[in-house]
């Protein structure tokens, strides 16, 4: 095993990375009980969206507003189209649904842009590295960290401090008795699928850094991980899955880095071993305190 | 004559192939409590959620000051002025007492924090406090202050003196007293019979989705005739 | 009446398959392929209704058992001068066995009801939501062993070299087993049981049906099944790790949606209806001649058009095109034979 400062920065960026995602499959779950597969192909959009801008040669600034405009549109109409014609169907037909809607946004990005893919490289200069105490470390470790506990940090005051935060968490507890009370039904869902597309869109510029290839099946490796990551480590609460998604980053980060890929090349069978284990053990999940189980909206 | 605050006509709710509620008609007025009492499976319940907005009326009007409010969602139900304590309280029990109150007026203005809190003292004692720490009837008492908070006009209970202690109860249908006496129209769900219909203006005996009889609250101590209420 | 039913409920899917096969034995050699690649289909989408169907449990995971399937069938068929180059670090015991076609895919059919019986031990105590993402933890450690483990197989290489028997025959016949097995488990008490335990698990609980153990027996089945299918597979197309991945949990997961999920008929009009289109927009991928023009479709349409199809017909008719029901005589028919009967 070969462990140096670089490694776990990469591996702390990652965490931030998939930490986000966590919280944007897990923003939506909370309130629509909807594990939403698609949800790195809103990723993937925005990483087009960048290439796009890339490619003509657009400054950064307008290639990032660009990638969250598309990103957000995506989204909200992912909600008008899909999930609110499925409300009323069980969380399983709904993950079969949003397992269509994947396939489907991936084919269509093959049928626009070619299965090549496509280069997004305006933010690569994030790849040259700092110097910190003496250790190189490459920007994008560092910026993706921050940006990540940044965007978290907010979330927390969000749905701390503000009605509709207590309107969202309301929801995701008792759906039903938090609509007695006055609480949009609408109101909540579709501020939860937008900041859940804020998420993927900032996943998306940060994920172009390291990745500036962006092809039809972008971030759908990552995707699969968080999934994991999000049920690993409770889906029923935001801070649970949360920590579930940064803990898988975290954890194929540094075994990625650290290993020899003869070893690291099984890391997703263990990864779902224990995904299951605890599917069977703990169903709410590994960061609960124990007895809560994960409910599915009746 | 002036229009009822509340006033069910002719209501039908059903469940599937369940009728649990076969054309009731009823009104409530300002400043009024009626109770609505009946056996398990009577269609209490199924009432007050049709008046809500959360099962879609079979047939027959739900009318807020003379306007109907069917086909309305619950938010909207909610948001014009009729607040439900629902069946088992409801309560946030992960969020803090504070936030449940402030989730009450989710839908309307902040209501008046003070006159609630002079009704139930132990919601302002315990407000930072998680809610699922309080007892059942501290509950009971936050689940009516959650309601109260928005000032709705009309506030319907299902069941609420459920699993109270004969003293929790006692002060829960006082809190309701004061309640109508400040204006509010109150239609009470209960199993208690005998003391609900001592505290109505009027009570009526819902059995298999029907009323069979209204009582005066003179009839409270009438137990032959609360009796065969029942049984009929 | 019952038995008229459950003649019907047997025949048309039968007949649909014959008539596919036959279809089959007309058209050119390569279009020929896509029709042999139906029936195939036809079984996995059995597989997947024989449990999916009869138990309302949701499965990402059966198409691990068509590779296992296929690895099962492809191994043990490979002509052993051959296997060297494919799989140099075959197990001794895996590189010395051969057998040929049959008993190859009974193997492989074997194998697949083990691995589900293997897998469905502990997985059948799941519903709803967890079953979805258990089973589909199955597919990723499934890929992601066969994918590298070269003890086991071709690791990342291709399965060449494997004898081509999987002809429109062949195919059939698979098809048609796949099809009279699904139709006989639903007709038992045990697929009555646990076509129970979909419509309300607690009361076939009441009345002492175990829902884990007619789950689990449903799954091995259905994995028997899944395996076969992935030998007929391994037996028509040069297969690696990759073909039996998200690609193909996603378009039989479609097929099976879109047909109707509750209904032997449903899945296998599904299978046929979603292999034609496929096929032909692979085709148009490639360029095809449509009524003097030539159509010259891009690639990825397929999976676009079968896509929008799945969302469509999930949002708008989710018990699928056939609404989930077995066909029936039409009850205009029904009555005119029964009066004559009577008369
Ligand atoms: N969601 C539902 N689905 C099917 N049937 C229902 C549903 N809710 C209520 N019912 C049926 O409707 C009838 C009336 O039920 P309801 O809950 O209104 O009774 P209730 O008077 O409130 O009884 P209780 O005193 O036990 O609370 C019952 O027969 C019940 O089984
Ligand atoms: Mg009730």
């Amino acid at each position: 095993m070969t462990v140096d400062w670089q490694t776990i920065a990469d591996a702390f960026g990652l965490g931030g990375m998939y930490a986000l995602m966590a919280v944007g499959i897990g923003l939506v779950f909370g309130v629509l009980r909807l594990v939403n597969f698609a949800y790195g192909q809103l990723v993937m959009a925005g990483a087009y969206s960048l290439a796009f801008a890339y490619e003509r040669g657009w400054p950064v600034w307008v290639g990032i507003l660009l990638c969250f405009a598309v990103v957000i549109v995506l989204s909200v109409a992912m909600d008008w189209v899909v999930f609110r014609p499925l409300r009323t169907q069980t969380p399983a037909v709904m993950l079969v649904a949003t397992f269509a809607v994947a396939f489907l946004l991936q084919s269509i990005a093959l049928l626009w842009f070619g299965s090549l893919g496509k280069i997004a490289a305006s933010l690569s200069s994030l790849n040259q590295p700092w110097t910190v105490g003496g250790v190189d470390i490459r920007k994008i470790s560092i910026v993706a960290t921050v940006v990540a506990a940044g965007c978290l940090l907010a979330l927390v005051l969000l749905l701390g401090r503000t009605n509709v935060g207590l309107h969202m968490r309301a929801a995701a507890l008792d759906f039903r008795t938090a609509r007695l009370l006055g609480v949009r039904a609408n109101r909540v869902i579709g501020t939860a699928v937008l900041l859940s597309g804020l998420l993927a869109a900032t996943v998306a510029v940060l994920m172009t850094v390291q990745t500036p290839l962006v092809t039809p099946d972008f971030a759908l490796r990552d995707t699969i991980l968080v999934l994991a990551g999000v049920v690993l480590g409770g889906m029923n609460r935001l801070i649970s899955a949360t920590l579930g998604g940064f803990a898988i980053g975290f954890a194929s980060g540094f075994l990625g880095g650290a290993l020899p890929t003869n070893q690291s090349q099984y890391l997703p069978s263990f990864l779902f071993a224990a995904v299951i284990l605890v599917l069977l053990i703990r169903p709410g999940g590994l960061f609960t305190r124990f007895g809560q189980q994960a409910a599915e909206r009746v | 004559m002036t229009t009822p605050a509340l006033e069910l006509d002719e209501l039908e709710v059903r469940h599937g192939a369940v009728q649990a509620v076969r054309g009731i008609s009823l009104t409530v007025d300002r400043g009024e409590i009626v109770g609505l009492i009946g056996p398990n499976g009577a269609g209490k319940s199924s009432t007050l959620h049709a008046v809500m907005g959360l099962v879609p009326p079979g047939g027959g009007d739900v009318r807020l000051h003379g306007n109907s409010v069917v086909g309305r969602s619950p938010e909207d139900v909610a948001r014009s002025g009729i607040a439900l304590v629902p069946e088992g309280r409801r309560i946030f029990a992960e969020l803090t007492v504070d936030e449940n109150l402030r989730l009450g007026s989710a839908g309307r203005r902040f209501g008046d924090l003070d006159s609630v809190y002079e009704l139930f003292p132990v919601v302002r004692d315990f407000r930072k406090r998680h809610a699922g720490a309080l007892s059942g009837g501290q509950q009971q008492q936050l689940a009516i202050a959650r309601a109260l908070i928005a000032r709705p006009e009309v506030l319907l209970l299902d069941e609420p003196s459920l699993g109270l202690a004969p003293q929790m109860v006692d002060a829960v249908f006082e809190a309701l007293a004061q309640i109508r006496d400040s204006g509010i129209a109150i239609l009470l769900v209960e199993q208690r019979a005998q003391r609900t219909v001592a505290l109505a203006d009027r009570s009526h005996v819902l059995a298999n989705g029907r009323l069979r009889l209204t009582l005066g609250p003179d009839a409270a101590n009438d137990t032959e005739t609360l009796v065969s209420a029942y049984l009929s | 009446m019952r038995r008229a039913r459950a003649a019907l409920e047997l025949l048309a899917p039968v007949l649909l398959v014959v008539l596919v096969a036959l279809f089959g034995t007309i058209v050119s050699s390569s279009t020929q392929t896509y029709v042999v690649t139906t029936l195939v289909n036809v079984a996995i989408v059995v597989a997947l209704y024989l449990f999916i169907g009869n138990s309302g449990v949701l499965s990402f995971g059966h198409i691990s058992f068509v590779a296992v399937g296929a690895w099962t069938a492809g191994i043990l068929s490979m002509p052993a001068s051959e296997k060297p180059a494919i799989m140099p670090s075959l197990v001794g015991f895996l590189r010395d066995t051969t057998v040929g076609n049959v008993p190859s895919l009974a193997l492989a059919a074997a194998v697949g009801a083990a691995y589900a019986l293997l897998v469905g031990l502990p997985l059948m105590r799941l519903s709803g939501l967890a079953a979805g993402i258990a089973t589909f933890g199955v597919l990723e450690i499934t890929h992601n062993v066969l994918r590298y483990w070269e003890k086991i197989g071709p690791g990342l290489n291709t399965f060449s070299a494997v004898p081509e028997t999987t002809g429109l025959l062949q195919a059939c016949v698979g098809a048609l087993i796949a099809i009279v097995v699904a139709f006989a488990y639903q007709w038992s008490r045990y697929g009555r049981m646990l076509r129970a335990t979909r419509e309300d698990p607690a009361a076939a609980r009441a009345v002492g049906v175990s829902v884990y153990g007619q789950r689990l027996l449903a799954f091995t089945l259905s994995g028997a099944v899944a395996g076969l299918a992935g030998g007929l597979y391994v037996h028509l197309l040069p297969v690696n790790a990759e073909s039996f991945y998200l690609d193909l949990t996603f378009i039989t997961l479609a097929m099976l949606v879109i047909g109707g999920a509750t209904s032997l008929w449903g899945a296998v009009v599904g299978a046929v209806a979603v292999s034609a289109v496929d096929s032909f927009l692979a085709e148009a991928e490639n360029g095809v001649n449509v009524f003097g023009r030539t159509l010259d479709l891009p690639s990825g349409t397929r999976i676009v058009v079968v896509g929008t199809l799945m969302a469509l017909v999930l949002i708008l008719r989710p018990a699928g095109l056939t609404g989930g029901r077995e066909l029936r005589v039409p009850r205009a028919l029904r009555r005119s034979v029964l009066t004559k009967f009577s008369a």
